[in-house]
């Protein structure tokens, strides 16, 4: 995705996207049947190092995109934490109710969606969406149509945005921005939704009819102006991706921080 | 090169057919002009001509002879609808890609083609979002370049432009265009009659009804151009304008001053003046350069956007937000961002029933509202239903009521004809004279010298000049 923060390109940067969602994708499958909290917080402390030393932002921008993470962190483990079942009980209050069991789960389950929020990010922080639909045309053999719509709708999202904004102003000069009950917001969402769907919808349409005007057909084989290729890095984050969940299943095993092993 | 010959086409939903057998020919290296009214055709036309319909949009028609060349380019009306990548590199090579070019033959391919339409960027490699109205058509028109056309069609290209973009533009496909056939439709003709040979004449049925050299065409159809709210160079010189415009307005209480007022975007400090002072009856235009802050002064005016400084109604400081809206009107650029309404009659009766007035004073005022502004036909549509005239009409018509003291106006006249615009104008000539204000922004520099009685001018973000405008009598010009 497209910030307007600095980074420095890095090799994580350099790596073929199609590869890299294909080892990231089967990573979402196999945490959720990992049911060892001491694999997952091994590999959330690897994943993390990986993500921290080689994103290619700054630090400070780094721990600013975990603080959403952090804070879904919190939310899912403490659910879990005060209000799941279990036999060993820590601390009773009316309907809080801590268990050892409860606890570890909770916290599992934290580590699990923390473990999700690294691989996302540093997907989404790492790949330039115009490289991603290169790379699927190439690699995955992504239809052209469908990689340059995604690229085109791309391109309409600032655009809307600074039309919410116009729409937010226009309606306030009117006194139309603000409204009570639940049928006034109803109507209030009808108000800014027409406006900025019909004006979308009207330039998508345009937009595909100037793309056919300037010769965009399925019919001809096409040519790429960015060639994506398989290289090295691929081969690197292959690696390491596999270091870090060996050694951080083995020292699951060898150096538990929990006794618990299965948290069912 | 063209050749079309009864021509058949309606719209699916339309109650009558668009075009009933137009035929007409274009010959290779002619340059010509589709001229008429809003809504006669004149586009479909041009897209039947380069074969977006039907490949691209569908829709039914019907020709005896249908003879279209291959390679068209076509340049669109809206900047911001003609490109599907992000930066200028990349929409340029999707353009080659379409043709198959190699890759290793694509950078040359590309700086060629900036190269010729005088594009200077840093690198090619820029966010096309950061480029200007001017600049992102020609930008289209080098990608339509690159597509070695036969045939240009223009679509309007200048219409969304201000007027140093639309002169950029023209000069380029002059440029380029010089070898070529080209079909253009257009409203603004002031830069373009010295190019185009040829006009074809339609009138609101979409039926040809002249045919001929430029010259010809002007000197004998010269009053039906008028009528149709044409753009033509002497559209001015021939406007008799209101007796009232620009005369002082007898009694010129300070409505609103401000005092250190900056405008920020983000954290970004974008407007700053040191004081402004606006009168009653006084008729305000804002020019400058694009993006020099025009709008945001405006916005900063009404508080839409963060301000700092000190703003006082009337001589008493202001102390709620509220009372600007209550007492400053606003019209915005596009018109469908303010409706709130699905029906042109309630849209109209919504700021009175905000007032809490009763149905029966607000079915009147509605009424009446109808009348000035010419919308009692349409009364039951949907406010998008609207032709562009009269949504601008409408916009108006609803934002301003009689409480509001000032009306600020985001380029009111953009994209309209000349008979929509002079209406538009001698409407707020007549509200002015009520005691109102008005601000405008505005790139017409004949609205400036023929209706404002004072002018601010913006650069980079700063207040540089607050002149009174005397009235004065345009002094009439030819025209070849």
């Amino acid at each position: 995705m497209r910030w307007n923060i600095e980074y420095k390109e890095t090799w994580l940067h350099q790596t073929n996207p199609t590869a890299k969602l294909l080892l990231f994708l089967p990573m979402f499958v196999v945490i959720v049947f990992v049911h060892n909290p001491n694999v997952l917080i091994n590999w959330t402390i690897g994943f993390t190092a990986l993500f921290m030393l080689f994103s290619g932002y700054r630090m400070k921008h780094v721990l600013l995109f975990f603080v959403p993470f952090l804070f879904i962190f919190i939310s899912t483990s403490s659910s879990m934490i005060l209000f799941g079942k279990g036999e060993t009980t820590w601390f009773r209050l009316g309907l809080i109710h801590i268990t050892e069991e409860s606890f570890y789960r909770g916290v599992h389950l934290g580590f699990r969606t923390l473990l999700f929020a690294i691989f996302g990010l540093m997907f989404a922080l790492t790949t330039k969406p115009v490289l991603l639909f290169y790379s699927l045309m190439q690699q995955a053999k992504l239809k052209p149509k469908y990689a340059y719509s995604f690229l085109a709708a791309i391109r309409l999202l600032p655009i809307m945005l600074e039309e919410f904004q116009t729409v937010h102003q226009a309606l306030k000069v009117r006194r139309a921005a603000k409204a009570k009950g639940f049928r006034g917001k109803l109507e209030l969402m009808k108000r800014y939704a027409i406006p900025l769907l019909s004006q979308s919808i009207r330039r998508a349409q345009r937009i595909a009819v100037a793309m056919e005007a300037k010769g965009f057909t399925s019919e001809r084989t096409r040519t790429f102006y960015y060639e994506v290729t398989l290289g090295k890095y691929d081969v690197y984050l292959f690696v390491v991706m596999c270091v870090i969940v060996a050694v951080g299943y083995y020292m699951a095993g060898a150096l538990p921080y929990v006794a618990i092993k299965d948290v069912r | 090169m063209i050749h079309i010959e009864q021509l058949r086409l309606k719209f699916p939903g339309a109650e009558k057919r668009l075009f009933t057998d137009v035929s007409l020919s274009i010959k290779k290296g002619e340059k010509v002009l589709l001229l008429g009214p809003s809504g006669c055709g004149k586009s479909t036309l041009l897209q039947v001509m380069a074969g977006i319909i039907p490949r691209s949009i569908d829709v039914p028609m019907k020709a005896k002879k249908l003879h279209i060349p291959n390679r068209v380019g076509y340049v669109f009306q809206d900047p911001d609808a003609q490109f599907c990548m992000p930066y200028v590199d990349e929409e340029m090579a999707f353009v080659l890609e379409n043709l198959g070019v190699p890759r290793e033959e694509m950078n040359e391919k590309i700086a060629h083609m900036l190269q010729r339409v005088r594009l200077r960027l840093p690198h090619v490699h820029v966010p096309i979002q950061t480029l200007s109205g001017g600049m992102k058509q020609r930008l289209a028109i080098a990608s339509v370049l690159a597509l070695e056309p036969d045939v240009l069609c223009l679509d309007e290209p200048t219409a969304l432009l201000d007027e140093e973009g639309t002169k950029t533009v023209w000069e380029t496909l002059k440029e380029v265009a010089e070898d070529r056939t080209v079909v253009i439709v257009e409203h603004k003709i002031d830069h373009i009659l010295d190019f185009v040979e040829r006009i074809i004449l339609f009138n609101e049925h979409g039926e040809i009804i002249a045919d001929g050299s430029t010259n010809e065409i002007f000197s004998t159809y010269c009053s039906f151009i008028a009528e149709q709210g044409i753009w033509y160079p002497d559209v001015w010189e021939t406007y008799e304008k209101p007796k009232t415009a620009q005369q002082p307005y007898v009694q010129a209480d300070v409505l609103l001053h401000v005092q250190s007022l900056r405008g920020f975007r983000q954290k970004e400090e974008k407007i700053a003046v040191d004081e402004l002072k606006i009168y009653a009856g006084e008729w305000i235009a804002i020019t400058g350069e694009n993006g020099a802050g025009k709008s945001t002064l405006l916005q900063s005016l009404m508080k839409l956007i963060r301000t700092e400084g000190d703003i006082y109604w009337q001589q008493q400081p202001l102390t709620n937000d509220e009372l600007l809206y209550d007492n400053i009107a606003f019209v915005f650029q596009n018109p469908e961002f303010q409706f709130v309404t699905n029906r042109v009659d309630d849209e109209l009766a919504y700021a009175f029933r905000l007032e809490k007035r009763s149905e029966h004073e607000v079915a009147e005022e509605v009424e009446r509202l109808l009348e000035r502004f010419h919308l009692n036909e349409h009364r039951h549509l949907h406010p998008y239903q609207l032709s562009m005239g009269q949504k601008r009409r409408l916009s108006v018509a609803a934002s301003v009521t009689e409480r509001h003291h000032i009306l600020l106006l985001d380029e009111p006249t953009f994209g309209q004809d000349a008979k929509n615009t002079f209406a538009l104008l001698e409407w707020l000539e007549a509200y002015r004279q009520q005691g109102k204000a008005i601000v405008m922004v505005t790139h017409d520099e004949r609205i400036v010298s023929q209706f404002a009685t004072r002018r601010w001018v913006i650069e980079n973000g700063k207040l540089v000049a607050d002149e009174p405008i005397a009235p004065r009598m345009l002094v009439r010009g030819g025209m070849g």
